[in-house]
């Protein structure tokens, strides 16, 4: 919100009206999504071009509520642009439906609109099954309030050939015959089931059911209606569920022009299995039965599946080295998703948003097609930043509600399912087989200034050593010498005057990462030689390593060295710094294979994305 | 019930805000005698969002003919008032 604040004031009225789009299609509060609704208005009359999403001119959508559409109309106009359309709303007067879709004159005629979104409640309906009624009298009540939905429907359609989208009936809230009710032919609720199952086996192709009645009972009927604001004033669904409601009908609009997205590219660790394969190791991860973190990854993952069943292309993105990536696919048997599942794999450790440019174009689909799905805040910020017309799901903390948070946006809803549908996956994963990948730059740079980070540097602490052993004994990606060291050993990088320890704390506008790197070494003769050196893979990318390089070269200057020594020791999960020490300036040591030297005069600091904090425990106070 | 100043003053000052919020008028002041045709853009479809925007602030809910037949300002003031401190 307050980068749309910004960007309002400096004039960017373009940017302003993304950023817009990007808030309103994760935004769930009702009351923050109509503080959006004024910043669109507010856009809109300072510059109605801007609200082009695509080209063309304006799709013209006309809303017909059995309700007061009022408060509908302006959420509906800004879910419909958050999903990739720019339109030209025109809202009926309410509780005239039948006369505005069957008069050639009427003022949504005379509209001419392209798509219909008609949105009765239960109040619209005209018949219901008499008291007593016969299992046959009440099919025949079935029949008479489905004609009549199909014949308004028809009727404007053959009259101004738009397509209706139309609301079917979510289940009331009472229930008098309560659950004797499922086999009485006249019970209400058995009834609107009746007449949505008719609606949707009845509805020719123009007409397409958004399914009000599931979505309703998602949320909770005696949530999602409000009495109380039907009494005073007719409105068909309560605040707390407007945003859904008008999503709802959104994207069945957007999914009848392409708008919907074709591909989920989804984050490895943490995200479809619990853990860091590159720290924890394949078989320390959390994927299947017998744990609850386990069985929640495995549920993500069967979601994906569904979702790759029905034709929505699966990717994957990751920081990683490959060969760690690909290795719980081929041997934990608790996996539902395997590496054939998947049109991509990259797994690497550019910025993500380079890695879905080059899916993209791998794939051959456009950016806005596609939804990122990371549990890292600062990873879907940066995809965000980079890419904003690619979705990013705003992932909850708990792995349990993935499924749901993925689901509840709505993003690949379809009118129809083809057979070409039920292949994609696999036409997809051929001709990704195909592509070689090129890489792409990005403002990467900008990224990092825009995550205000801010780092403490400290010597060894006492209060720090727990951590610090820690991260020492379970770090494998970022960890130069993977030298596993007791506490005992660690405390005389603390103790011993020839020996210098030093731990970084990052944080971040998104939060406190903690103690994320530790390095120690010790003094031999002028040279100080760095026996460790290690960052967790949390934070890759970001610049600790620069910071941190230069905290070494000062700690060695003050110990009175005139050189540093770095050391690589391969293992089979640190290939990500092979390359630490020369990308510093080190030099190799001749014949001696993994050592590198740097005399101080010739260090250069690093000017790294980081502001660094005070100190907590005097760094500086032994000078 | 007993008068108090403090919590009305602390009352009135949230629920002035809710109004700030709601109706988008960041210098909107409320008295205990404001009514709708009082305040620009408190029309029956605002009343709506301000009076749930209320029962989120206050943790209350309110009834159907309370929604319907407020006064003024004053008379939702003890409302809440009445209602968030049971």
């Amino acid at each position: 919100m307050e980068i749309l604040k910004t960007l309002v004031e400096r004039g960017d009225l373009g940017p302003a009206r993304a950023r817009l789009r990007t808030l309103a299609r994760s935004e769930t509060d009702y009351l923050r999504f109509a503080t959006l609704c004024r910043w669109h208005d507010r856009l809109t009359a300072r510059d109605p071009a801007s609200g082009e999403p695509g080209a063309g001119d304006p799709l013209r959508v006309a809303l017909l509520g059995g309700a007061s559409m009022d408060l509908v109309e302006k959420p509906l106009r800004l879910a419909l642009e958050a999903a990739g359309l720019a339109t030209d709303l025109f809202r009926a007067d309410y509780g005239v439906i039948a006369r505005e879709m069957l008069d050639p004159d009427s003022a949504t005629a005379r509209f001419r609109p392209e798509v219909a979104v008609v949105a009765p409640t239960v109040f619209d309906v005209s018949t219901w099954p008499a008291v007593g009624s016969s299992p046959e009298e009440a099919a025949e009540a079935v029949e008479r309030v489905v004609d009549e939905w199909l014949r308004l429907a028809g009727s404007l359609h053959d009259r101004v050939g738009c397509d209706v989208v139309l609301n079917n009936f979510h289940p009331l809230p009472t229930r008098p015959l309560g659950s004797a009710g499922t086999r009485i032919p006249w019970d209400r609720n058995r009834f609107l089931r009746e007449v949505n199952h008719a609606l949707a086996a009845r509805a020719p192709a123009y007409v397409h059911i958004n399914d009000v009645a599931t979505l309703a009972s998602l949320h909770g009927v005696l949530r999602w209606f409000d009495h109380r604001f039907w009494y005073h004033a007719k409105q068909p669904v309560s605040l707390e569920c407007m945003v859904p409601y008008v999503r709802s009908m959104a994207q069945v609009v957007g999914a009848l022009r392409g708008k919907s997205a074709k591909c989920v590219v989804v984050d490895l660790d943490n995200t479809l299995w619990g853990g860091v394969v590159g720290d924890d190791g394949v078989e320390g991860l959390r994927i299947g039965e017998g744990d609850a973190v386990a069985e929640s990854h495995k549920a993500f993952q069967s979601y994906l599946k569904e979702l790759g069943d029905r034709g929505v292309i699966l990717a994957v993105c990751s920081k990683n080295e490959e060969a760690n990536a690909l290795e719980p696919f081929d041997v934990l048997p608790d996996m539902v998703l395997r590496r054939a599942d998947f049109a991509a794999f990259r797994a690497n450790w550019s910025p993500k948003s380079e890695n879905i440019v080059e899916i993209a174009r791998q794939l051959n689909i456009g950016l806005d097609s596609i939804v990122f799905v990371d549990d890292n805040p600062a990873e879907r910020a940066e995809v965000r930043r980079a890419i904003p017309d690619v979705r990013v799901v705003e992932l909850p903390d708990d792995p349990a509600d993935y499924p749901l948070a993925l689901d509840a946006t709505g993003w690949f809803e379809t009118v129809a399912l083809s057979d070409e549908d039920r292949v994609r996956g696999r036409l997809y994963r051929e001709n990704a087989q195909r592509e070689a990948l090129k890489s792409e730059t990005l403002d990467y740079e900008g990224y990092l200034e825009s995550l205000d980070q801010i780092a403490t540097v400290g010597v060894f602490d006492e209060t720090s050593m727990e951590r610090i052993t820690q991260l020492t004994n379970k770090t494998n990606q970022f960890n130069l010498t993977t030298r596993r060291l007791t506490r005992t050993e660690l405390e005389r990088y603390r103790t011993d005057p020839g020996k210098l320890g030093l731990h970084v704390r990052l944080a971040d506008r998104f939060g406190d990462n903690g103690l994320i790197s530790v390095a120690a070494g010790h003094l031999d003769g002028d040279t100080f030689v760095v026996d460790l050196w290690l960052m967790s893979c949390r934070v890759f990318g970001r610049g600790v390593e620069h910071l941190m390089a230069n905290r070494i070269a000062e700690g060695a200057a003050r110990l009175g060295a005139a050189r540093i020594r770095g050391l690589y020791r391969p293992t089979a999960k640190n290939g990500l710094v092979a390359e630490l020490y020369p990308s510093l300036g080190f030099a190799a040591v001749e014949g001696a294979v993994g050592e590198w030297v740097i005399d101080l005069d010739d260090y250069r600091p690093f000017q790294p994305a980081i502001r660094v904090a005070e100190p907590a425990n005097g760094v500086e106070s032994d000078e | 019930m007993e008068w108090n100043p403090m919590s009305d003053g602390a009352a009135m000052e949230k629920l002035t805000q809710v109004f700030r919020d709601v109706l988008d008028e960041p210098d909107l002041r409320l008295a205990r005698d404001t009514t709708a045709a009082d305040v620009d853009g408190w029309d029956s479809l605002a009343h709506i969002q301000l009076m749930v925007a209320v029962e989120r602030a206050f943790g209350i809910k309110l009834t159907t003919g309370e929604i319907a037949n407020l006064a003024d300002v004053g008379e939702l003031l003890d409302l809440v008032v009445a209602r968030s401190g049971s």
